[in-house]
């Protein structure tokens, strides 16, 4: 599929709906308050950018006031935090991240990188825009961002949360086919994960009309079935 | 270095036919060589000069001349001399010894170069894909291939304007020199022709 094409889908932003039962918004509501309060961070260090976290997560800026602690694995992780240009290589393996993540799960992109390749662009390895190939919650721009606009952020993301807007996560189920494209543009026609993606969209009833289509197909034909890992002792 | 090495590694070298060395300073001397002779100037500095470490190999293109330059940096412990061995190949078909049997870490630099500037070394142990085995389009470090314009084609542009942007334009500042307007002027490519 060519880009020209490629560009034409334009993913509509659903706003967040209030429930009619009030009971079940003020429960809504408390989700909402909890999960803004205590969030697992997996930074994803891969540019320079990864430099103005350390302060940001230590005394001087102290991100653990606001419950957002690092955590080392992707499974049990809410925000996925890129810092910085992702190679074409790279971005292969931040998919398989984004998907091993539990949703509700957001994603934030650090430094200008991440928004259109930054002082990349001329790059043949580095991939441009984040949001093409997953769905992206927030962009920190900068060339880095200091700590301080990296808070600033975190802050931001906090607020959607609570507001129980950042449904961003929902997004790469409704609209799969569009992510789909752009990465198989990327890295072929053969290219699969080892999520079965369509499965989940249907098995928690976030398919759409958008989620199945031509890439979709191409990648149901080369499928091939995960199998359990052979267990020797 | 000694001024006795230097004499030393002079008579040395002068048994390789049509070498040209050139002293930068007493530590940094450049040995221009036919491309036939650079496996017999490798097996003479390491077998009885002391210079163990191939330190790198470094491609250049000549796309005028049709050329590769390939560069070979010895270093010696001993004498902490940097010699570095320049040779040009042909461009065209692209084909070079390997140098893995005198220098076993030749085998990393060759496959890099072969992998960023599609030039083959026979007898190297592997030229499979080593750092881009996610590309699949020409040897990117060749000064033919237009990155550029491969980007062009392949991502699409996202436009970046912001309010603290249009606040300056609005005032009568703003960006001076576009991406554009650097491109035009400064591209080797577009000059020559």
């Amino acid at each position: 599929m060519k880009k020209s094409d490629l560009d034409k889908v334009k993913i509509k932003q659903i706003p967040a709906q209030k429930r009619t039962n009030p009971f079940a918004n003020v429960f809504d509501e408390f989700v909402g308050f909890c999960r803004s309060r205590s969030m697992f961070m997996l930074h994803y260090c891969t540019g320079c950018g990864a430099i103005e976290l350390p302060p940001a997560m230590t005394s001087r800026f102290d991100m653990e006031r606001l419950g957002i602690q690092p955590m080392v694995s992707p499974r049990q992780a809410d925000i996925l935090l890129i810092t910085g240009y992702v190679s074409i290589k790279t971005l292969k393996r931040v998919i398989l991240t984004y998907e091993q993540m539990a949703a509700p799960k957001y994603v934030i992109g650090i430094c200008s990188c991440t928004v259109n390749g930054g002082m990349y662009w001329q790059s043949y390895a580095t991939a441009k825009k984040l949001d093409e190939y997953f769905p992206v919650d927030l962009y920190i721009a900068g060339c880095m961002p200091r700590p301080e606009a990296v808070i600033e952020g975190l802050q931001q993301l906090m607020q959607k949360i609570k507001a129980n807007e950042a449904n961003s996560w929902k997004q790469y189920y409704k609209n799969y086919d569009y992510f789909l494209g752009n990465q198989q543009h990327l890295f072929g026609n053969n290219w699969q994960t080892p999520t079965d993606v369509i499965g989940e969209a249907e098995t928690y009833q976030l398919a759409g009309p958008n989620t199945l289509g031509e890439h979709t197909k191409i990648l149901q034909s080369v499928q091939t079935p995960l199998k359990p890992l052979e267990m020797k002792l | 270095m000694s001024i006795a090495h230097s004499q030393n590694l002079n008579v040395l070298l002068q048994e390789i036919e049509g070498i040209q060395l050139t002293f930068h300073n007493p530590r940094r001397l450049r040995a221009d060589i036919a491309a036939e002779a650079l496996p017999a100037l490798l097996a003479l500095l390491r077998g009885r000069a002391s210079y163990v470490h191939l330190s790198a190999i470094s491609c250049v293109d000549w796309i005028d001349d049709n050329q590769f330059e390939l560069v070979y940096h010895l270093w010696s412990y001993e004498t902490s001399v940097l010699i570095s061995a320049h040779i040009r190949v042909p461009r065209d078909p692209g084909i070079y010894l390997s140098v893995f049997d005198i220098y076993t870490p030749a085998a990393f630099f060759e496959r890099d170069i072969h992998e960023m500037f599609g030039l083959y070394f026979e007898g190297s142990p592997d030229m499979s894909k080593f750092i881009l085995t996610e590309w699949n389009g020409p040897p990117p470090m060749r000064k033919d291939f237009d990155s550029e314009k491969w980007v062009m084609e392949t991502f699409s542009w996202q436009q970046y304007h912001p309010d603290w942007l249009q606040e300056l334009e609005q005032q009568g500042g703003g960006i001076v020199s576009t991406p554009e307007s650097i491109r035009a002027g400064n591209r080797p490519m577009e000059n020559k022709s």
